[in-house]
């Protein structure tokens, strides 16, 4: 049959042109004694079906079918045959009278109405015979279709040699050619593989269908004989027709008392044989979720669902692991106090223990099982782990009277293995998209800190002003900024320099908006108030509306009247502010509590404000603990005493130098370790008498100190 | 990171807080927990031992911070004692002797502790 290799459009054409001719031709001979006709008829009936069956062929070999359909397809047809063989002679008669009469001297209504019929079931008989070879072909593991074509071969000679049936003496031919087609037919009919691809309860149904099928083949088959009205009509119009359903009646038959008897076996393990390819498809299902699945808790989820396929169980959960308790989750068909009065019994002594194992538990003797709403029976717990290292548990129970057997046991734990691995896999995305995340807060804070310091240092006729800002990986929450403040100086310079350092505690994006804050606090503050006490208490009351309990500011703010030549500071629990002078350090210390700390008067009565006379050559630096507590290798700290006299050393030096050699020493003390706060300087060195400036530095006429860097 | 734990210990009613290593932000929030239970349990008495303290950063320091107030609603304190010289000194910088009571030894504390309580009475 396939090497006819005919368009599909072609044998739609051809078919409908046989049909054509068949008509034509029963018009004029409905049915014949005469050989030559009888042969004629057949050749005409065979090319105009064979055609339709390629036809539809084709239309069937698109699709993908499922074996129930089919059987139930099949079922339905040969229903259909049943209903109008049995009424045939009852019906038919009604319309065409005694039929051997009519066939003897058909008129045309009867050729016209009979064709039709014919042609309808027809029709039905090739859909059965094609639903036959798509049986054939499910799950066949074998290419070759060599059996089946070598069959359909004979079932064609078996219907076509019945145009000797008016020779009583060759009946042998058409005989042994239906003996072979039997034969054929058991032989085909004996593996039937695809009744083992269905799950249990359609191998049930299709015990029963296939009785039913059975029986219609069977009782289709003996009633088609002569007697048969529906029969009669379709031998007289075409004998090899006629032939070719009988055949496939036959075929019937055997092939669904065989499926019978297949499907009968097979049930038996049919149960194993679902779950197995339950556990496989889950697994399959859940391996190539876990690359998707991001969520924990979705994956938790997940978990339990596929738990509970795998291992028939009725309920199931997770046991979470997590720093000091248990957390309970996922919970799938189970209440959680059912699922927490479980836990409990099973963890009552070995609780917690990496028992290394899935083990299983018995709720019989469970005290408490009363309490439960569900009986639940039995329980296998099975450990989640991730590196060797014990997560939790994966646990499901069973009701009634079931108990957990090897098949069970051994699914829930590869699946376990499965579910560690995603579990693993979900902590690691998590955590990496954690520190990502973190990365960028990180960078987002560090340029709000780079924005909200100043840009660059003020330049005075009597002080020069140098600051340097490094900051830490977690950005430490330094601030230090510059105020001019309006007064009557020649040249038209501020009369008065505030400057505040501060220090917010905590770390990152959080310590970043604080120090936004204080800016703006400060900034407006600065332009109102000259007295540092004053600045600072009423900073401290305005950081009440912002400030978390937890957090504070330490700072300290100071004025530098030009005029007077008097620096006035207060210290808000910030680091001393240092004033070098004549070779030596002192700590200008006034009392203070940091920002925030207090919001009631014990902050402004220990406030104190300290003046001080500024002298030729003054130092006054202002830093944060970000230098004094830099660490090295062995986590010493860098410490006041050394910062100390290092400004003592490089005191002659202008401001830009004193600070690159702090900076240089604290480099060269930490080495490779890392920085673990922001480190702030700066330093003010107080220059009134311009023209009797030691180191013999040549004075600019305009009397500014000249900046490097 | 620099390692830190505590450990409690209850002694006439008040209850003790050893701090061993360094804490920092992140650190910090063991300590945190430490009293949100004790708090929850209604200790309100506590005394922060600091012998074994190596560091303290800021957000350390803003722990103490974070309950004080509510622990004082309750008529208890935290009281801090035998800090080494440069934890004290963090605490003196900004100005915490003035809000909490600093003593030099634990006895000292607990002392106090059980004064006020009979005063109280």
């Amino acid at each position: 049959m396939r090497t006819l290799k005919i368009e599909h459009n072609i044998k739609l054409q051809l078919f409908l042109l046989f049909v054509v001719i068949l008509f034509v031709y029963k018009i004029f001979f409905y049915s014949s004694d005469s050989f030559l006709l009888n042969t004629l008829n057949e050749i005409i009936v065979f090319f105009a079906f064979l055609f339709l069956a390629l036809y539809a062929n084709d239309v069937f070999a698109s699709k993908k079918f499922n074996p129930m359909s089919l059987v139930m397809n099949l079922g339905i047809l040969n229903a259909i045959l049943f209903l109008a063989i049995t009424f045939s002679d009852s019906f038919l008669t009604l319309i065409f009278g005694k039929v051997s009469d009519t066939l003897k001297n058909p008129n045309i209504i009867f050729s016209v109405l009979s064709f039709v019929y014919v042609t309808i079931f027809a029709a039905i008989i090739i859909q059965m015979f094609l639903i036959f070879k798509e049986f054939y072909f499910l799950n066949q593991k074998r290419s070759s279709s060599v059996y089946f074509n070598t069959m359909v071969f004979f079932f064609l000679l078996a219907s076509v040699s019945s145009v000797f049936n008016l020779f009583p003496d060759l009946s042998y031919i058409k005989n042994t050619f239906v003996i072979i087609s039997v034969i054929l037919i058991v032989i085909n009919s004996i593996r039937i593989s695809w009744i083992a691809f269905i799950v249990k309860k359609e191998k049930i149904s299709l015990l029963l269908l296939s009785v039913i099928i059975c029986t219609l083949f069977i009782v289709n088959l003996v009633n088609s004989t002569d007697t048969n009205t529906h029969h009669r009509i379709f031998n007289e119009f075409s004998g090899s027709l006629g032939a070719f359903f009988r055949i496939l009646m036959i075929y019937g038959s055997v092939y669904f008392a065989v499926l019978f008897f297949t499907t009968l076996f097979h049930i038996p393990t049919a149960e194993a044989f679902d779950r197995k390819a339950q556990e496989v498809s889950s697994l399959q299902y859940f391996s190539k979720l876990i690359t998707r699945v991001l969520d924990f808790d979705e994956l938790a989820e997940t978990v339990t669902d596929i738990a509970l396929k795998v291992s028939n169980a009725d309920a199931a959960w997770i046991i979470w692991k997590e720093e000091k308790t248990l957390r309970q989750l996922a919970h799938k068909n189970i209440g959680y106090l059912d699922a927490e009065l479980i836990t409990s019994y099973i963890f009552r002594e070995k609780f917690l223990k990496d028992t290394g194992t899935l083990f299983t538990e018995s709720l019989r003797k469970f005290e408490k099982r009363s309490q439960l709403n569900e009986q639940y029976s039995a329980v296998a717990i099975t450990p989640l782990k991730t590196h060797n290292q014990l997560r939790g548990f994966l646990v499901v129970a069973k009701k009634g009277d079931f108990i957990f057997d090897d098949e069970d046991k051994s699914a829930i734990n590869t699946f376990s293995d499965y579910a560690s691995v995603a579990i693993e896999n979900s902590r690691l995305l998590e955590e990496s998209i954690e520190k990502e995340r973190l990365e960028k807060e990180l960078d987002v804070a560090r340029e709000i800190q780079r924005k909200i310091l100043p840009a660059k240092d003020p330049v005075f006729d009597k002080l020069a002003v140098s600051s340097v800002f490094i900051p830490a990986f977690e950005v430490g929450g330094d601030y230090y900024d510059f105020f001019e403040i309006e007064g009557n100086m020649p040249g038209g310079q501020a009369g008065k320099f505030g400057f505040i350092i501060a220090d917010v505690s905590g770390k990152g994006i959080s310590a970043a908006f604080i120090m936004a804050e204080v800016k703006g606090i400060f900034e407006s503050l600065s332009k109102t108030i000259e007295s540092p006490k004053e600045i600072l208490t009423k900073a401290n009351q305005i950081l009440k509306r912002s400030l978390d309990r937890k957090n504070f500011v330490s700072a300290a703010y100071g004025v530098i009247d030009f005029e007077k030549e008097i620096l006035s500071i207060a210290r808000a629990g910030h680091c001393p502010v240092l004033l070098v002078r004549e070779g030596k350090v002192e700590n200008i210390r006034p009392m203070g509590i940091g920002l925030g700390l207090n919001y009631g008067t014990q902050f402004q009565t220990s406030l104190e404000e300290t003046e001080i006379d500024l002298k030729e050559n003054d130092l006054i630096v202002l830093y944060t603990d970000g230098i004094t507590e830099a660490k090295n290798l062995e986590m010493e700290d860098f410490g006041e005493k050394k910062f100390e006299n290092i400004l003592i050393k490089h005191s002659g030096k202008n401001v830009d130098e004193i600070s690159n050699e702090v900076i240089k020493e604290i480099t060269l003390f930490s080495k490779q370790g890392t920085q673990h706060d922001d480190i702030t300087l700066v330093i003010l060195k107080w220059k009134h008498k311009i023209k009797n400036v030691s180191l013999g530095e040549v004075p600019s006429p305009d009397g500014m100190e000249k900046k490097n860097g | 990171m620099a390692e830190f734990s505590t450990s409690i210990k209850d002694q006439s009613g008040v209850s003790v807080v050893y701090l061993n290593g360094y804490l920092d932000a992140h650190t910090a929030p063991m300590l945190e927990s430490n009293f949100s239970e004790l708090i929850s349990g209604g200790k309100f008495k506590i005394v922060v031992n600091f012998k074994d303290l190596v560091y303290i950063s800021s957000a350390g320091l803003g722990v103490f911070m974070a309950f004080i107030e509510k622990i004082r609603e309750n008529e208890g304190d935290i009281k801090l004692t035998t800090m080494n010289d440069k934890v004290y000194n963090i605490f003196d910088l900004l100005g915490f002797p003035l809000l909490y009571e600093i003593y030099k030894t634990e006895d000292d504390a607990i002392k106090k502790f059980v004064e006020t309580d009979k005063l109280g009475k």
